[in-house]
């Protein structure tokens, strides 16, 4: 049942043909054409699952293109890697959709929402299904595009407007290192597949050099320093869209195209270390300025680039097991989170966790289910980030740079005291909001139970319990694991030092005063550096150009324009309008025509 | 005797044509019109071309000629003598037309076809033209109906009186 | 003896007269009054060389009487236009009709 892989995407891709032609005579219906075409896609997900455990595996399709005598093929990938991205695609997106109906509802563009979400599904699934790089590219950018028109979705908010040109341009930069990544192992090592990249035959700094344009394209997307300034403002798309995109899937796409060219990486340690360290800055950064955050989105949007970047650190430390589980972890969690957030922000009519206090007794299921959310990201046992972040801070130690310790045990123990902060400041104490807040309709509630469900138990799939069936599955070369008790305490005395110290610190939240750590509240100023770095200089090169455009060229172009003018209005005088000076002008030509002709005809004569 | 016929015509000729672009009254410059085409039949019929100075007689001084009078009578008080009947351009239009035939006429003096002589043989007859236009010109000779047809035709349109 | 030199040399001088006179009148119908002229002389021109050049053939004389035919058309139009000007503006005089004038 492996060979209809291939059929994935394709429901999501034909949902959003439907929604965008027919999407205005669907209206509502255009969310039951998205949510029906991501759970057949789901069902066939668990298939080709099955498929894969009963020994099935990758194929090819047809060959497509041949470049340099190199032929490039439309294959399917179908290993434990895809299966696993798969699942939590379909599964986290069509509850997502599932969601989207209640927090989308009403809105003017609603089937033009689920046809967007359907395109991104589509592109997301054949990202993680196809064979090479060269398809992986169409359909990264395929996302990126997707990604744009959501956050940009309620396009009249100049906000969410300029975030969505923001996230596309930021990307970009990533997505040029990606390409010329791709070009350059195509020109080097003659091959796309991913299953070639381990054996490559290529001279080494070109590998590495390759190995790390690649990851330029994986910072991009998954918003790692330094290119981590798009993420935050990208929360000014609809909140299920945060969850799906910028938090579950698709800024993962970076992290899966790490651990998918895997080989090239472990191949050139250089490589390998710049992830781990990239992955590690992006972690301590983005943690600590979660910690002063105080719009409930842009803390989970930090949140994310900070767990992204725990899983590079723990891809690169050579946690491989730990970083696609967390991956996977994460994805349900964070999907849960942002869904909860929504749910809260649909009561409240705010974002600022200062205006919310006490919703915990009038939206139970949304706290609840926020809650478990929030103590899985910070990883508390047994709950299913436990699980994967124990297996990257285990894979950190052993790779033996304390540094990256320190940074991995910082993020985990940040991690705890901001998502308690966010918890203490937004469900418990006094309402400090003026909307009266109520709980969200069944339809926006029952996809955060299934989401908290998986929070709560996902991670037990990677437990001693169940004998590591996830790491056998994703990694069975590792041959065997065993769970290091003594990283697991560790760990969670980290995360119950946070939650610790956030219940103790939870007086002064509301009394604080900004200013006083100015660093991180201005969030490290990459804004105003990026600002003052590219975005100035640029306009002034844009303005400069303008000007001699305006000045010179169009100087140009007028001068001629006058000119003709400045000929025409002397010639103009000659038109009197009397037919009898024209006479006179033909008659005069006509004569020296005469007098010309003839004399010609002499020395023709003479000669 | 063919040369004291032809100076005779041709200094008629000349003085009709200068008389009718000169005259002030519009109606006399008609009648020397008149005249002028009439010396042209005796230049074709001195021409051993009788047919088309039959033609010329019939065709402008009975066709074109009446058109001129009725259109010149239709146009009420314009042949008036008093009024200037010459553009500001007389001069240079006068000397113009003299350089040129200064000109023109010493071209003629120095060619040696100019003096050709009348050969021996007699000239085509009514028959040969009339053979020539029904069978070589046939599509001229239709088309100048149909030019002429068209005409007709705009001259009814344009000078109907629109109501 | 009349020679060819004689016909075209009457006929240049007729031209030269109708050239004069479409360069120096104010009149329309004079105007084409001068424009026959010009077509008469083109006339004779024709059928001179026609005598003279090739006296067997007809070409000349043919064509002679195509130019009449046209001249018959030119005229017949040019006055009904003449008449037509002169009720909308009560004037046949060229410089009355500057319309074209920038």
């Amino acid at each position: 049942m492996v060979n209809i892989a291939h059929f994935i995407p394709l429901f999501p891709f034909a949902a959003f043909w439907l929604n965008i032609i027919f999407g205005r005579r669907l209206g509502v219906a255009s969310a039951y054409v998205a949510v029906g075409a991501s759970a057949i896609s789901a069902v066939l997900a668990w298939l080709v699952f099955q498929g894969l455990l009963s020994g099935g595996g990758s194929y090819t399709l047809t060959p497509w293109l041949t470049v340099n005598g190199h032929p490039i093929t439309l294959g399917i990938i179908v290993d434990s890697l895809t299966v696993m991205m798969l699942l939590v695609v379909t599964v986290v997106g069509t509850l997502i959709q599932i969601y989207s109906i209640g927090y989308m509802g009403g809105d003017p563009r609603f089937s033009r929402y689920f046809a967007y979400i359907s395109l991104f599904m589509s592109s997301m699934l054949g990202l993680v299904l196809v064979d090479n790089l060269f398809l992986l590219y169409i359909c990264w950018e395929g996302v990126g595009l997707c990604s744009c028109l959501l956050v940009a979705f309620w396009y009249e908010k100049p906000a969410a407007a300029a975030a969505g040109i923001k996230a596309f341009i930021t990307t970009r930069v990533g997505d040029t290192g990606l390409f010329l990544g791709i070009l350059l192992l195509m020109s080097v090592g003659h091959s796309l597949r991913f299953s070639d990249m381990g054996v490559i035959n290529a001279p080494e700094p070109l590998m590495a050099l390759a190995a790390l344009l690649i990851f330029m394209g994986a910072v991009g997307k998954s918003a790692q320093f330094p290119l981590h300034v798009w993420l935050p403002d990208a929360m000014e798309g609809p909140t299920a869209v945060s969850a799906l995109i910028h938090a579950a899937t698709m800024v993962a796409a970076g992290v899966y195209l790490v651990a998918r060219c895997y080989p090239l990486f472990t191949a050139h340690p250089l490589a390998l270390q710049t992830v781990a360290v990239i992955g590690a800055i992006s972690a301590v950064m983005a943690a600590s300025i979660a910690c002063f955050a105080n719009d409930i989105k842009k803390v989970l949007a930090y949140s994310t680039i900070s767990q992204l970047g725990l899983m590079m650190l723990g891809l690169g430390a050579g946690g491989y097991t730990g970083g696609t589980f967390h991956l996977m972890t994460h994805a349900f969690f964070k999907a849960l989170l942002f869904l909860g957030a929504g749910s809260v922000i649909h009561a409240v009519h705010t974002q600022d966790i200062r205006a919310m206090g006490g919703l915990f007794n009038k939206m139970k299921v949304t706290s609840l289910t926020f809650i478990i959310g929030a103590l899985a990201l910070a990883g508390v046992a047994p709950l299913s980030g436990f699980w994967s972040k124990d297996e990257i801070l285990t894979a950190v130690w052993h790779h033996g740079n304390f540094g990256l310790f320190i940074a991995a045990v910082t993020t985990s123990f940040l991690t705890a005291f901001y998502m308690t902060r966010l918890i203490l400041l937004a469900f418990f104490g006094e309402y400090r909001g003026a909307h009266k807040a109520h709980e969200s309709p069944a339809v926006m509630t029952l996809p955060l139970v299934i989401l908290a469900f998986f929070a709560l138990f996902l991670g037990l799939i990677g437990s001693p319990w169940a004998h590591h069936a996830f790491q056998r599955f994703i990694a069975p070369a590792e041959g065997e694991v065993a769970l290091d008790i003594g990283m697991a305490v560790a760990s969670s005395v980290i995360a119950l030092a946070g939650i610790l110290t956030a219940f103790l610190l939870r007086g002064k939240f509301l009394e604080y005063k900004p200013g006083a750590c100015p660093l991180i509240e201005n969030k490290y100023y990459f804004d105003e550096i990026y600002d003052a770095l590219f975005v100035r200089p640029f306009h002034w090169l844009a303005a400069a150009v303008a000007r001699f455009d305006r000045e010179r060229v169009d100087g140009v172009v007028n001068g001629i324009s006058r000119c003709v003018q400045e000929i025409a209005q002397a010639s103009r005088s000659l038109q009197t309008g009397l037919v009898e000076n024209y006479l006179v002008a033909q008659a005069g030509g006509v004569f020296v025509l005469i007098v010309v002709l003839t004399l010609v005809g002499k020395l023709c004569h003479i000669f | 005797m063919t040369e004291f016929v032809f100076y005779t015509i041709a200094v008629g000729l000349c003085a009709f044509a200068l008389l009718s672009v000169t005259v002030g009254d519009v109606f006399h410059s008609a009648v020397w019109l008149t005249f002028t085409l009439l010396s042209v039949a005796g230049v074709y019929f001195l021409l051993g071309a009788p047919f088309i100075g039959v033609i010329q007689v019939l065709v402008y001084v009975g066709g074109i000629m009446t058109l001129f009078i009725f259109a010149i009578k239709l146009t009420a008080n314009i042949g008036d003598a008093r009024i200037r009947q010459f553009t500001r351009q007389l001069w240079p239009g006068a000397v113009l037309a003299a350089v040129l035939l200064a000109f023109l006429l010493a071209v003629i003096r120095a060619n040696a076809w100019s003096a050709r002589a009348l050969p021996p043989v007699q000239g085509p007859d009514l028959k040969e033209i009339g053979t020539e236009l029904l069978t070589r010109y046939l599509l001229p000779f239709e088309f100048i109906s149909l030019l002429l047809l068209a005409a007709l035709v705009g001259a009814i349109v344009i000078g109907k009186v629109k109501k | 003896m009349i020679s060819l030199g004689h016909f075209v040399a009457l006929s240049t001088v007729l031209f030269c007269i109708g050239l004069f006179g479409v360069l120096t009148q104010r009149n329309a119908i004079r105007f084409l009054i001068s424009i026959e002229l010009i077509l008469n002389a083109a006339n004779i021109n024709l059928v001179a060389f026609n005598r003279y050049l090739a006296p067997a053939s007809a070409e000349g004389q043919v064509v002679s009487l195509f130019v009449i035919g046209v001249a018959a058309a030119a005229s017949v139009v040019g006055l009904i236009l003449i008449i037509s000007i002169y009720r909308q503006r009560q004037s046949v005089f060229l410089d009355d009709f500057n319309l074209l004038k920038w």
